[in-house]
């Protein structure tokens, strides 16, 4: 645990709310249109925290600590991710279960919160997200067998730190497959095109703007951070495993993460300006898309 | 061992104590007695078992011969303690919450009898943990498996009930055969069928090593109801009373794992094959119980689905566990037992938890059907709270009990990938265990959703109501149980891997010495998850207190400007299933039913409707044939007389010669 790494961690809770700006700014410019500044989303949070909130008479204590449970857990999720390239600030054999275990902590008390309002809309949109998070896991798990073969670590700190980058002369083939698959997962489980348009403007058609379509103010403010948290430790993990940084000085690693995330953002928008969002249906079959090029990556290293 | 035996006894005569003082004014001494007797025995019990688990022995017990097959040897070790530990626990949980539930069913059934029973069902199960011989080990296994039949019939004027009743005794007693014919290959023609005899067995041939493990693999794997060995499993645990269901979801399954652990202990290396089988018998479990879990509506029914998953978590670690013994790689074996052993002890504590908050709610509602209720959440909210922390603990959750054993066995299958050999392929059930992960994600919201949240979908004849304080304390004290393992690791983390030393053929200390693997720091970051999730909470509670908004707003839920909506419009459990129930749906079990105003998923059961009922009806038209032979009339009778006669004759005409 470097002071660079600490640092990253409190710039990354910064910087994390203009990852999906910089993501629809990209797609603005790329259709041709001026579109929203790329650091709106800041402004929106200011604006939600100091608005009132509205409950459904029909919901529970379930639907307020929705968000909370959801934050806190991307919070501590973040704490096993090398920032610095070289070593989290918490690392224990196995804890690539306790991340995807977190992930699913939050997933758990979102759709929850979503169930409790009663509303059919909701019901739809947990259903849905619960059915691509299904595809989802195995596909992460597939991505970290591959990483824990390259890296024969058990560790997120060494499956994306220093031995990770050890591993990229001679398994560098493999490593950018599950760059890929990983890119493919953080579109999915960030309910970006294909997969969900965030801006469709019809309950019917989305998965994670559906599910927090009751949630208001505060509530909505912890939500939306907590939405551009998850998208930035998405791509905290495909820039660890494309970009290798333990050979860089603290700050260049830390300074090269902040600029892969730039570039994963603006891929993101480039994706979302040129693809159309697939059906429903089609969405299971993308995924095992993705989890047949981390399996393919596992392959290559099988001796 | 004195102090098990003691124990025992308190249990049994708790049982005798309800039995004898269930009528008129003498019941509520009764009730006294029992739970006084009952907690009594098992504090008894549950001591020795805790020594036996901090690494100390317990000595063994020998009785005389007084009977063929040699001496009656009882002993504890870790794997008999941490088994001890969960059925004395369990076992108590259900006993005091089943006097209440039963309660109200007084002067209609035997209640009396009941509790007695489920004194018998919790003492043979404790005797056949520490049985060391197979005739009192065969004797406690049989008497479990009758107690819980009667247990399961207790509600017998229902047709559904005897029928599951018929179907489970079936199924234990193909079991126990089995069993007889596994002490039978192994001890050959010895006479002493002690553990202690059968473990220094002469070296196998292959053929008849890997006939016992079969056989201990069909016979065990029945009683823990892995695929396609579970179809006995959803009919009774279904059919029974909560807390019977709980007992039997919870414990009675879980002797199956025991047996197979013990087998490994007893017969010492198994050969990779039987390693192999295991694991696909434990991915193939996992997998489709959770599918079929999702595909019922039946919230019994549910319940037990996942309770085959959960055995194929088991199993998983166990099949990690024998590959690791088979090729060498002493820290999987460990680690593969290990969470076996503590997944086991952790799904005791969930599922019986759930079984016996689900027992409330169809005490409360009258209903199993969850598409018929939704909003309890407003009038039982104790129920509510413990079935959420069971469903996030059964789930995998941190900072929960089932996230600790969930993560010891991925701890094992994750270093197999890394090990280099042909364990690696075992590694890939990583995939399947985050698949099942997700999948049973997906069914507990289905669950908690539809049943706790929302609003009712169909109005009740009574209004729901809480459940007594009898039923809640149980459930309160397992839930607390879950987290309390949640959050220390370190707690439980050691005396598992010692389990799993033992089961792994170690010499005793080498999980001492092998650390926690990494249960301190899972330790500490299971506490810091709870702490911040506590902070947050508070620092919110107290900042919206004095927030800038003022005071939250009661709207109405967002109905899309559709202003007045109604019961018939929340979202139903079929509609939730549905998207994933169509990805899998050509091993879903599932049929259909879609009109335009209805939309309705029903389970079939693969193996019991599908294969099972069809082939037993084929027997028996094949005996209706058969019958035409013996209509009872004297005149047919003297005609098969004289065909036998005829036939003898000619048989001799023919050439044949007289014997």
């Amino acid at each position: 645990m470097t002071p660079e790494g600490l640092l990253a961690l409190v710039l990354l809770g910064i910087a994390a709310p203009a990852v999906p700006g910089i993501a629809v700014k990209t797609k603005s410019l790329l259709t041709g249109r001026r579109g929203p500044p790329a650091l709106q989303l800041y402004a929106d949070l200011a604006k939600l925290v100091r608005k009132g909130r509205v409950y459904s008479r029909t919901t529970t204590l379930i639907f307020r600590a929705g968000p909370i449970v959801a934050l806190v857990s991307l919070i501590v999720a973040a704490l096993f991710l090398p920032l610095d390239g070289r070593e989290a600030p918490a690392r224990f054999a196995g804890d690539m279960v306790a991340f995807a275990g977190l992930l699913a902590l939050g997933r758990f008390a979102l759709v929850l919160a979503a169930m409790d309002t009663g509303s059919s809309f909701e019901g739809l949109g947990a259903s849905r997200e619960v059915t691509i998070a299904t595809f989802a896991e195995p596909t992460m798990f597939l991505c970290f067998i591959a990483l824990v073969l390259a890296a024969g670590d058990l560790t997120l700190s060494g499956i994306l730190g220093t031995p990770l980058a050890a591993a990229w002369p001679h398994a560098g083939a493999s490593l950018s497959l599950v760059g890929v698959s990983l890119f493919v997962l953080l579109l999915a489980e960030n309910s970006r095109v294909p997969v969900d348009d965030p801006a469709t403007h019809l309950e019917l058609t989305m998965i994670h703007e559906v599910i927090v379509l009751d949630h208001s103010g505060p509530d909505l403010a912890l939500i939306l951070y907590g939405s551009a948290l998850k998208l930035t430790l998405f791509g905290v993990l495909v820039v660890s495993v494309l970009v290798p940084r333990a050979g860089f000085s603290g700050p260049a690693a830390v300074a090269l993460l902040f600029a892969g995330l730039g570039i994963v953002a603006v891929a993101v928008g480039v994706v979302e300006s040129v693809m159309a969002r697939v059906r429903l249906v089609r969405v299971p079959q993308l995924l095992v898309g993705a989890a047949a090029l981390a399996l393919v990556a596992t392959i290559l290293q099988l001796r | 061992m004195t102090l098990i035996a003691l124990g025992v006894t308190l249990i049994l005569l708790a049982g005798l104590a309800a039995a004898a003082l269930a009528r008129g004014a003498a019941i509520r001494k009764g009730e006294i007695l029992f739970r006084g007797l009952f907690g009594a025995g098992c504090v008894a019990g549950a001591i020795p078992a805790l020594t036996a688990l901090s690494g100390d022995t317990v000595p063994e017990v020998r009785l005389a011969p007084t009977t063929p097959f040699g001496p009656w040897v009882f002993g504890l070790d870790a794997l008999s303690a941490v088994f001890l530990l969960a059925i004395l626990s369990v076992g108590a949980a259900c006993a005091f919450y089943g006097l209440t539930y039963l309660a109200h069913e007084r002067g209609r059934r035997a209640i009396g009898a009941a509790h007695l029973l489920l004194a018998v069902l919790v003492a043979s199960l404790a005797l056949a943990v520490v049985a060391r011989a197979a005739l009192p080990f065969l004797i406690a296994w049989e008497g479990m498996a009758v107690a819980a039949y009667l247990l399961v019939v207790l509600e017998h004027e229902r047709r559904e009930v005897r029928r599951a009743g018929m179907i489970y005794v079936v199924a234990t007693h193909v079991g126990t055969l089995l069993l007889f014919a596994l002490f039978a290959i192994w001890a050959g023609g010895t006479s002493d069928l002690s553990f202690h005899a059968l473990a220094a067995h002469p070296p196998f041939s292959a053929g008849r090593g890997g006939m016992i493990l079969a056989v201990a693999l069909i016979a065990f794997g029945l009683k823990a109801g892995a695929v396609p060995f579970h179809f006995w499993l959803p009919e009774a645990h279904a059919a029974a009373p909560a807390h019977v269901s709980a007992l039997m979801s919870g414990i009675v399954i879980k002797m199956g794992i025991y047996g197979l652990l013990r087998t490994v202990v007893l017969f010492g290396a198994p050969p990779p094959w039987w390693g192999w089988v295991v694991l696909v018998l434990g991915a193939v479990s996992g997998v489709l119980g959770v599918v079929w879990a999702l595909a019922q509506h039946d919230i019994k029914r549910l319940l037990a689905f996942h309770s085959v998953e959960n055995v194929g978590i088991i199993l998983l670690g166990v099949g990690a566990g024998a590959l690791g013994v088979a090729y060498g790689h002493p820290l999987i074996a460990v680690l593969g037992f290990a969470g076996a052993a503590l997944h086991t002890l952790n799904h005791a504590l969930f599922k019986s938890l759930l079984f016996l908050a689900a027992g409330s709610v169809i005490h409360a509602t009258g209903t199993r059907e969850i598409d018929r209720l939704g909003g309890l959440a407003r009038p039982m909210p104790a129920t509510t709270a413990t079935f959420l922390i069971g469903s996030a603990a059964i789930v995998g959750l941190p900072p929960l009990n089932g996230f600790v054993s969930e993560w010891v066995v991925y701890q094992a299958l994750l270093r197999g990938v890394s090990a280099g050999d042909a364990i690696q392929f075992a590694g890939l059930a990583v995939v399947v265990l985050a698949l099942i992960g997700a999948l049973a994600l997906a069914c507990f919201v289905k669950v908690v959703g539809v049943l706790y949240l929302g609003t009712p979908r169909h109005t009740l004849a009574t209004a729901p109501h809480e459940a007594a304080p009898g039923m809640i304390r149980p459930l309160v004290g397992l839930a607390a149980a879950c987290v309390v393992i949640g959050l220390v690791p370190i707690g439980v983390v050691p005396p598992a891997l010692r389990v799993g030393s033992l089961v792994a053929g170690l010499p005793a200390g080498t999980a001492d010495v092998m650390g926690t693997t990494a249960a301190g720091p899972a330790t500490v970051f299971t506490v810091a998850l709870a702490l911040g999730l506590a902070v947050a909470w508070g620092l919110y509670v107290t900042l919206s207190r004095e927030g800038r908004g003022g005071r939250p707003v009661q709207s109405a839920t967002w109905g899309c400007g559709y202003p007045t909506p109604t019961p018939r419009m929340a979202y139903t459990a079929s509609s939730f299933a549905a998207p994933l129930l169509d990805v899998f749906r050509s091993f879903a079990g599932v049929r259909t039913h879609r009109t335009a105003q209805a939309f309705a998923t029903h389970a079939v059961d693969p193996v019991l409707d599908e294969v099972l009922v069809p082939v037993w009806r084929g027997v028996r038209s094949t005996a209706a044939w058969l019958r035409h032979a013996q209509r009872g009339g004297l005149s047919r009778y003297l005609l098969w007389v004289g065909a036998a006669v005829v036939a003898s004759l000619l048989y001799l005409l023919a050439g044949g010669r007289t014997p």
